[in-house]
């Protein structure tokens, strides 16, 4: 036998009830946080920290003593990535035009923004650190081809730099 | 020596009975049994094991110790054990020695991804290696030759591209200095590794020690697609695997057919492939305006060849080069002689058109000799022909039968051949005089007056040649159990040139009857067509005296290639057709060729790059499509079909050719009934009785012999010999002079001089002289000199050449600049020879 439970009906002066005291407990924990005064991010102009594992836009790195690419042009990266947004097209370096420590470098570097998951795995498949996640998210544009990152853009400090949250938050 | 019978043994590999052929290395038996044992060293196509890696080692019931899988062969009975606890223990270890001097610089090497060493690493190693003492360091990257890059450190010392270059391609220069650790590889005085066959021991090293310069850090394997095909840029027709990024060829793979290539390539099929993405290549259509060459549109192009070859009607010729498929070939001359009702097509470079019943008896199926023959037969002749320049791989075939099967080779040419040192016996004939020559060996297989009278015409050695007719006779009495016991003697199988000339046919013919070559298995006759797919052409009925399947015409018969030339030359044709040939740099007699071109009203040409015949005699300037690009079918020289699939797009504004045909007859108001590259296909082989049923479906991936299909049965009949072999000329007494032989270079063509990977070996013009003439000259290897006749100078650099007869002299045809064909005429030439 299957017994059903229903809600008391509503309307009539218990319904009343039950509405207007639902609200006012609720207004209860609004007024009380009142107090602590606002909890939004005024955004774009105040950015939401991340944490500093937070995976965002990549970054390219280069040694900092002879600043040399690290990237060598592997391809690593690029057979690691799920999605299938790296491109790299690799050349060999000469000593009159030495752009990284190994016998070649990236000739082209691109990354289809608007494609990848930010899954890391490029991160993970680098033997030289060359490729991080970086920190930005801010990546919306109005056009798709914007979005194919270059060598150059993936290489350049961000422009801003994205807040990191501190240990405490 | 007739091909071993093949007899199956049992035998218990993990636990599991497996049937493999007797004689089969363990790890190709394994195979049968579906079990992989892990090599490096161990290639069957560089011959007998050497077992140098150890990296094989199994276990066999009753031997003590492990042994080599690679070098065991298989017996009846054998116990073999691979996955026990002792062989993985070996396995690992040899992998942590093979690693002891290894970079592992993975990321930065071009093998990366394709790396047999990474896999078995991965799958048969350790994982940790014990070794912490510095590995060895040698200077990096160097330049093995100006192909290929050798890293020493990465190399683990299989000794396969030793290997490769002792008994393969047996130039003997790759050998490995120093002993045990300090051992590395490199040419004996440290010059550069060139070589016909060098690009092979970037494929078989199964490091990234030997990396193709070419292709060095274009893409990794994840990067890439292959695409299977055939190499057009030599009658041998190896099977190939473009290997494509972004639709750009960037290497070229072999792809192993016994029945063709054995899986290695050329460096010109390796590295010519550079010239399919050259700035010079014309990638849009030009016409003549004024004095210049102007790109327009199609319309335009289509509209003024229509134009031109519709108001010409009876004087066109067209001349169809060797890289032409089967099937443009026959769409051509469905215009030519449906359309333009002018049978004067020709595709044989030599020129002259070769009587039908001839042609019939030489292409008898039972007459036909397959490559594998070559490795097989008892007794090889060259004849006329340098495989090196004229096939390379089959040159590699040849070597591959004397070295490992026992084949007696001879060589019976007016050039020294590069087969010469393998040969039994070898022996020259005065340039020109290839009718008596010919005649003289039949003279000397039959017995016949004469003989000396022949030999003498032909300026050969009789002694050598009476020899070589007991080579080619002698019984070595194991004829009497195999398939050609009705004739006795022995297989053997005449390799000879296009080159020959007609008048040598029918002295051929003869030859071959008295062979008894004819229906017996394993021997037969392989011509090298001057042409790619001269084969091909010809049964496609591209020839002025026969048509599709070697057909009686149905009209009259048309001019010849040296026929057109002297028609056009004489105002009797206005109008030419070009499909991929140049006839200024393929044919005889430039001068001749020249005044054709110059006073043909029209030149309508087909072309990937600008020459100096296009840029100032044609017309109008179709782009061609490049042997990667193209759809269609040809033939080997042996028979066999094969087909083109395309690799990558078109570039630029390049049309398929079939197409494009089929638009020109439109505009002369013919339609040719084809809408798709198959349906030319089809129509062809409805037009081609012997290969009645054929389907782009059968032809597949490794071609099939038109000869060992039903459909072979409607061949035209073969007329009964013996040919009247004629009265041969006698070669020209040089008196003082110099006779003229010519040869044609692999290196001597556009698609090497437009590849920068091949440049440096793109053939420049040299004269080959004999010792003796060169001091009686006073020259010199280096020395430039002028060579003339008649007015007309080449000028050259003096090779001397030991085996050069005295008296003869070879200059090659078809290099890029003074090219040996303004010397040539339609006669035999004396030449002289002066300092410049």
């Amino acid at each position: 036998m299957i017994v059903v439970q229903r809600a008391p009906e509503p309307g009539g002066a218990g319904g009343f009830y039950r509405a207007f005291g639902e609200t006012l407990r609720g207004l209860k924990t609004t007024f009380g946080r009142l107090v602590e005064g606002p909890q939004t991010y005024q955004y774009p102009e105040e950015k939401v920290p991340v944490y500093p594992r937070f995976r965002g836009r990549h970054r390219l790195h280069r040694f900092e003593d002879s600043q040399l690419e690290k990237c060598v042009g592997c391809s690593l990266c690029a057979a690691a990535c799920p999605a299938d947004c790296i491109r790299v097209v690799s050349a060999e370096n000469t000593p009159e035009h030495r752009v990284s420590a190994g016998e070649r470098y990236a000739a082209v570097y691109e990354i289809n923004l608007s494609r990848c998951i930010f899954c890391g795995y490029c991160e993970v498949a680098c033997p030289f650190d060359a490729i991080t996640m970086g920190h930005d998210y801010e990546m919306s544009d109005y056009n798709r081809s914007d979005l194919i990152f270059t060598k150059e853009m993936l290489l350049a400090e961000p422009l801003e730099r994205t807040p990191l949250r501190t240990e405490s938050e | 020596m007739p091909r071993p019978e093949v007899k199956f043994v049992t035998f218990s590999i993990d636990g599991r009975e497996v049937e493999a052929p007797e004689g089969a290395m363990l790890v190709d038996g394994a195979k049968y049994g579906d079990v992989e044992i892990p090599v490096f060293c161990y290639e069957p196509k560089l011959g007998e094991p050497v077992g140098a890696c150890r990296m094989c080692l199994v276990e066999i019931e009753g031997i003590p110790r492990l042994q080599t899988a690679c070098s065991t062969p298989v017996r009846d009975g054998m116990v073999v054990h691979t996955q026990t606890e002792r062989v993985k223990e070996a396995q690992n270890s040899v992998v942590e020695f093979l690693l002891v001097n290894h970079p592992l610089d993975c990321p930065v090497c071009d093998k990366g991804g394709e790396c047999p060493l990474q896999d078995i690493t991965f799958g048969w190693g350790r994982g940790i290696s014990r070794m912490v003492e510095p590995k060895r360091h040698f200077k990096k990257p160097l330049e093995l030759s100006p192909l290929i890059a050798i890293d020493r450190e990465r190399c683990i010392l299989c000794y396969r591209c030793v290997r490769f270059s002792q008994e393969v391609s047996e130039d003997y220069q790759l050998v490995l200095h120093e002993r045990g650790a300090n051992s590395f590889v490199g040419t004996f005085d440290g010059h550069p590794y060139v070589a016909p066959f060098s690009g092979n021991i970037v494929e078989l090293c199964p490091v990234g020690a030997l990396t193709s310069r070419a292709y060095r850090f274009r893409a990794r394997p994840w990067d890439i697609e292959g695409a299977g095909s055939v190499c057009t840029l030599c009658p041998a027709q190896c099977n190939v695997e473009f290997t494509v990024r972004d639709e750009r060829v960037l290497r070229v793979l072999a792809r192993e057919n016994a029945g063709v290539d054995d899986g290695w390539l050329c460096d010109k099929g390796r590295f010519a492939y550079q010239s399919i993405h050259s700035e010079e290549r014309i990638v849009q259509p030009l016409v003549r305006e004024g004095d210049e060459l102007r790109a327009v549109s199609w319309e335009r192009a289509l509209e003024a060849a229509a134009g031109a070859l519709a108001k010409a009607k009876g004087k066109v010729g067209a001349i169809v080069g060797g890289q032409t498929t089967n099937e443009e070939g026959f769409l051509l001359q469905r215009i030519m002689r449906e359309a333009l009702d002018s049978p004067h097509i020709d595709a044989r470079a030599t020129g002259a058109a070769v009587p039908l019943e001839l042609q019939r008896a030489l292409a008898a199926p039972g007459l036909q000799a397959t490559v594998p023959d070559l490795e097989f037969a008892h007794t090889v002749l060259v004849l006329g022909t340098d495989p090196i320049d004229d096939a390379p791989i089959l040159d590699l075939r040849i070597r591959r039968g004397v070295r490992r099967h026992g084949v007696k080779l001879a060589v019976a040419t007016s050039r020294p051949s590069a087969l010469d040192p393998n040969a039994k016996l070898w022996l020259r004939y005065a340039p020109g005089a290839e009718q008596a020559f010919v005649a003289a060996l039949d003279a000397a297989l039959s017995g016949a007056d004469g003989f000396d009278a022949l030999a003498e015409a032909a300026d050969a050695d009789p002694k050598a040649l009476l020899a070589l007719a007991a080579m080619l006779t002698a019984d070595s009495g194991s004829a009497d159990d195999g398939a050609g016991g009705a004739h006795g003697g022995e297989d053997v199988v005449i390799v000879w040139g296009e080159r020959l000339g007609v008048a040598a046919l029918p002295a051929l013919l003869n030859v071959a009857a008295r062979l008894g070559l004819d229906g017996r298995p394993g021997a037969g006759l392989l011509e090298l067509p001057a042409g790619t797919n001269g084969r091909g052409l010809r049964e496609a009925g591209v020839q002025p005296n026969a048509g599709p399947g070697l057909a009686e015409p149905t009209q009259a018969d048309g001019k010849s290639a040296r026929e057109i030339a002297a028609a056009a030359a004489a105002g009797e044709l206005t109008t030419l057709y070009l499909l991929h040939s140049d006839p200024l740099r393929e044919h005889a007699d430039r001068r001749l060729w020249e005044r054709a071109l110059e006073r043909a009203s029209t030149v309508i040409t087909h072309a990937s790059v600008m020459t100096d015949a296009i840029r100032e005699h044609a017309t109008v300037v179709f782009p061609a499509e490049s042997y990667a690009e193209k759809e269609g079918t040809v033939v080997h020289p042996d028979g066999r079909l094969q087909r083109l699939r395309p690799a990558i797009g078109r570039p630029g504004m390049v049309r398929s050719e079939w197409q494009l045909l089929t638009d020109i007859a439109q505009r002369i108001g013919h339609d040719l009934g084809v809408l798709t590259g198959p349906m030319a296909t089809q129509q062809l082989v409805a037009a081609v009785p012997f290969y009645a049923g054929l389907t782009l479906e059968e032809i597949g991936g490794r071609g099939v012999r038109w000869q060992e299909r039903e459909a072979a049965a409607a061949a035209p009949a073969a007329p009964a010999g013996p040919f009247d072999a004629g009265t041969p000329a006698p070669a020209p007494m040089p008196n003082g002079a110099l006779r003229l032989g010519t040869f044609r270079s692999i290196w001597a063509s556009t698609e090497v001089e437009i590849s920068p990977a091949l440049r440096f070996l793109a053939a420049r013009q040299q004269l080959e002289i004999s010792p003796a003439d060169a001091e009686r000259l006073g020259l010199v290897t280096g020395d430039r000199v002028e060579v003339g006749a008649d007015g007309t100078r080449v000028s050259a650099t003096v090779t001397l050449r030991g085996n050069v007869p005295a008296g003869t002299i070879f200059l090659g045809e078809a290099t890029a600049e003074s090219s040996a064909t303004e010397l040539l005429g339609d006669q035999p030439r004396l030449v002289e020879v002066r300092p410049a």
